[in-house]
């Protein structure tokens, strides 16, 4: 049965295999670029020949930078052309009728089928996201946003979870639908409409939010790779301040709610009258986060969650394959 | 060897084609005592027809005492039907086949041929019971 | 699993290959086939006929396990038709679209054989079908339907099963490929150890090579027997036009055909006709099988079966 799989899918394999390899080559080759340009910077840096501030550098070019980025929708590529024609194409072509005739249950040929093509997509995923885990090192490094949505998706353990996710969405969707083309296109849908509701409303809320309040005339920045989920300015009635755009503020506050002591106000050279301080502090600045050594626990979490969708999807295609008619 | 051939439009069912064909090809001298029939797989693979259609034919010729079954070895021809030697047939249907030309050469078709030969055939039947 | 010997003696019955009790199959409110009772001895070639949607195709895959009956039982090789390898190993099953791997060759679907079944005798594939000149290496999909036919039946029979369910297996085909097609399954069958049930519309290949029959109409069960026991049962009886209802107590009526001054009658005897008004004559299976279907008849099945069929 694996040499039949092998038979079936070896220009599917071996296009996917030759495409992380062209991907690997790029990638090892420019990261070692990347990662050489930061130790010059660090090495500058640190005997005092400037600090041309690496946080504002972006390493790398701009070209591989787009690529890494578009590793977003890689997991997906695996689901739409993998997963999806699994069933249905041999459903299309009726040559479930010749598979299921040789003395192999269907049990077993869905079984077989179905392992390598989870192994498949874990590998995809996997080693797409070692490479751009390790390519992004220095850039991480430097602007601390590993945690950011985008950016999170497209390293660590999660794109293994989202790779075994999309095929096996491909598969049900091809079983239950049989044809290949609808199953492809659903595929695509269900699978941008998950990520995306996952991201956008569940993640944020994986552990309690943590909320800091300070002075509005200091400043407040977590350590590490924190993700900011919402700051602001708290005025003395303890109501969260509209911040529009076309005002002037002074450290958040709209200048509009402070004496006109306060505009005279130049940070960093002039005092300011007792006055303006004592307006200033019954303003509260507060931030919102999810604190960065949190940031493998939310990998843990979201992985489970997509683990258990995978899953999911699995027993509905083995069900409905094995109870139905041939 | 001898091969069949079996015409399923025929009113003469299959088994009976066998057992005639076998008859006549003793008669004519195409088959001889102790040669071998062909096997049924042989027959059934040629025409396409039962393996017991051939079995039956094999066994009507067995009980008229034509031909014997040896396990394991096949069927052979035991005897001669009953009748003129080979050599009769063979003088019979030369002489048939110049009567045939001299019938066509007078202008008799195929059809006017046959039925002469039916009537022909069935005349001195007639005759003995009258 | 003995060869049949060329020996004397008819061929005892065996145990049924194929037995059924109330075999019934329903998807929502349509009945495709409805109290099926049948029973196939092993050994034989049996005729599965009937018209489009009478539910030939659907009891092949009630045989085959590829489907499960709404009620009714049946047994095939002895046991009910199941997902297991050793049921799955005793039979084999052929659709009329011919399922191959259209992108793979013939020597492809031998080796997915050889992997995947426990007996599997891939040199009797080789050897049939270059005997029959048919490529091994070249896709499948690249080949005429009669030499897919040709591969597809090869590849069955390599499985060595005991019974084969095979769906319009020669529609498709030339004279001369059906030929070739039913000479290998005749062949296979006088080796020994195999059943066989094709359904076809083809009456005049069926009466040469089968010797049992299954008839269906309207999703029911018409005729079920030796084709031999079969036709000396029924007799053809032609007579001048009057009062039958005698005649149609004694024996069962399958079909009547009245003119202005004849009656012609195809019956099933019970006992022999005593009526000297009427001449009985023989009934061949292609009247048979149209006496049987007359109800339900389609016009074009009165073309079925004399298409130029050579010696």
């Amino acid at each position: 049965m694996t040499w039949l799989v092998w038979r079936q899918h070896r220009i599917q394999f071996l296009v996917g295999a030759a495409l992380l390899a062209a991907f690997a080559v790029l990638i090892v080759i420019t990261g070692a670029q990347v990662a050489d340009q930061y130790h010059t910077a660090q090495a500058a840096c640190a005997a005092g020949h400037g600090c041309q501030h690496p946080g504002g550098l972006f390493l790398g070019s701009h070209a591989i930078g787009f690529l890494i980025i578009s590793t977003l929708g890689a997991p997906a590529l695996v689901g739409l052309f993998v997963g999806a024609p699994l069933v249905a194409a041999e459903a299309e072509a009726g040559t479930t009728q010749f598979a299921w005739m040789q003395s192999i249950t269907r049990k077993r040929w869905l079984t077989v089928k179905i392992g390598w093509m989870l192994l498949a997509a874990a590998v995809w995923g996997g080693v797409i996201s070692a490479l751009v885990t390790w390519w992004e090192g220095p850039n991480n490094a430097e602007q601390l946003n590993v945690f950011d949505p985008g950016r999170f998706d497209i390293m660590g353990i999660v794109p293994v979870a989202y790779s075994l996710f999309a095929v096996a969405l491909g598969i049900a969707a091809g079983t239950l639908l049989r044809r290949t083309l609808p199953a492809i296109a659903v595929t695509l849908a269900g699978f941008i409409a998950v990520r995306t509701l996952i991201a956008l409303l569940l993640r944020p809320h994986y552990m309690s939010a943590v909320t800091v309040f300070y002075k509005v005339t200091s400043g407040f920045t977590p350590a590490g790779s924190y993700w900011q989920l919402a700051q602001g300015v708290v005025g003395p009635n303890g109501q969260q301040l509209a911040q529009p755009n076309n005002i002037n503020y002074i450290d958040g506050v709209p200048a509009s709610s402070l004496p006109g002591a306060c505009t005279q106000v130049s940070r960093g050279a002039f005092t300011p009258p007792a006055s303006c301080t004592q307006a200033l502090s019954h303003f509260r600045a507060f931030l919102t986060y999810q604190p960065a050594d949190r940031y493998w626990t939310f990998q843990g979490i979201e992985t489970g969650i997509f683990l258990i969708l995978a899953a999911a999807l699995i027993a509905v295609t083995a069900v409905t394959l094995l109870r139905r008619d041939a | 060897m001898i091969s069949f051939r079996v015409d399923g439009h025929s009113v003469v069912p299959p088994y009976l084609q066998i057992v005639q064909q076998v008859r006549q090809a003793l008669r004519m001298g195409v088959l001889d005592v102790g040669d071998q029939l062909p096997t049924v797989r042989e027959v059934v693979s040629a025409t396409a027809i039962n393996p017991n259609t051939v079995l039956k034919a094999y066994r009507d010729l067995e009980r008229e005492g034509l031909v014997e079954a040896r396990v394991g070895h096949g069927t052979f021809v035991k005897s001669r039907p009953p009748g003129p030697p080979p050599g009769t047939h063979t003088r019979l249907g030369r002489s048939l086949a110049s009567w045939v030309r001299d019938a066509r050469d007078a202008g008799l078709d195929d059809e006017s041929i046959e039925s002469l030969l039916r009537v022909t055939l069935r005349a001195p039947a007639e005759e003995e019971i009258a | 699993m003995n060869p049949i010997q060329e020996a004397p003696g008819r061929a005892l019955p065996g145990p049924a290959a194929i037995e059924t009790s109330g075999l019934t199959k329903r998807y929502g409110k349509v009945t495709a086939l409805s109290g099926c009772t049948v029973s196939v001895p092993e050994g034989r070639i049996c005729a599965l006929i009937g018209p489009n949607g009478a539910g030939k195709t659907t009891l092949l895959r009630l045989l085959a396990g590829l489907s499960r009956p709404t009620a009714g039982q049946a047994s095939v090789n002895g046991s009910t038709p199941r997902q297991d390898p050793a049921f799955l190993a005793d039979i084999g099953y052929l659709a009329q679209e011919i399922p191959l791997y259209r992108r793979m060759s013939a020597a492809d679907h031998i080796r997915v054989g050889a992997h995947l079944n426990p007996r599997w005798d891939a040199e009797s594939v080789r050897e049939r079908l270059t005997g029959l000149k048919i490529p091994l290496d070249r896709a499948v999909g690249k080949l005429s339907g009669g030499q897919r036919a040709q591969v597809a039946l090869a590849l069955i029979l390599a499985k060595r099963p005991r019974l084969l369910l095979l769906d319009e297996p020669v529609a498709a085909l030339d004279p001369l490929a059906r030929r070739n097609f039913l000479g290998l399954l005749a062949d296979a069958v006088a080796a020994g150890g195999l059943t066989v049930v094709l359904s076809s519309h083809l009456v005049a290949d069926l009466e040469r090579v089968c010797d049992h029959l299954i008839m269906l109409a309207s999703s029911r069960v018409q005729l079920c027997g030796d084709i031999e026991d079969l036709l000396a049962e029924h007799q053809i009886l032609t007579g001048p036009r009057k009062d039958t209802t005698a005649l149609e107590r004694s024996h069962r009526v399958v079909q009547v055909t009245r003119t202005p001054r004849q009656t012609t009658m195809l019956v099933r005897l019970n006992g022999p006709v005593i009526d000297p008004a009427f001449e009985a004559s023989d009934v061949s299976l292609e009247e048979l099988v149209l006496g049987y279907m007359g109800q339900d008849a389609d016009p074009a099945l009165a073309r079925l079966t004399t298409v130029g069929e050579e010696q």
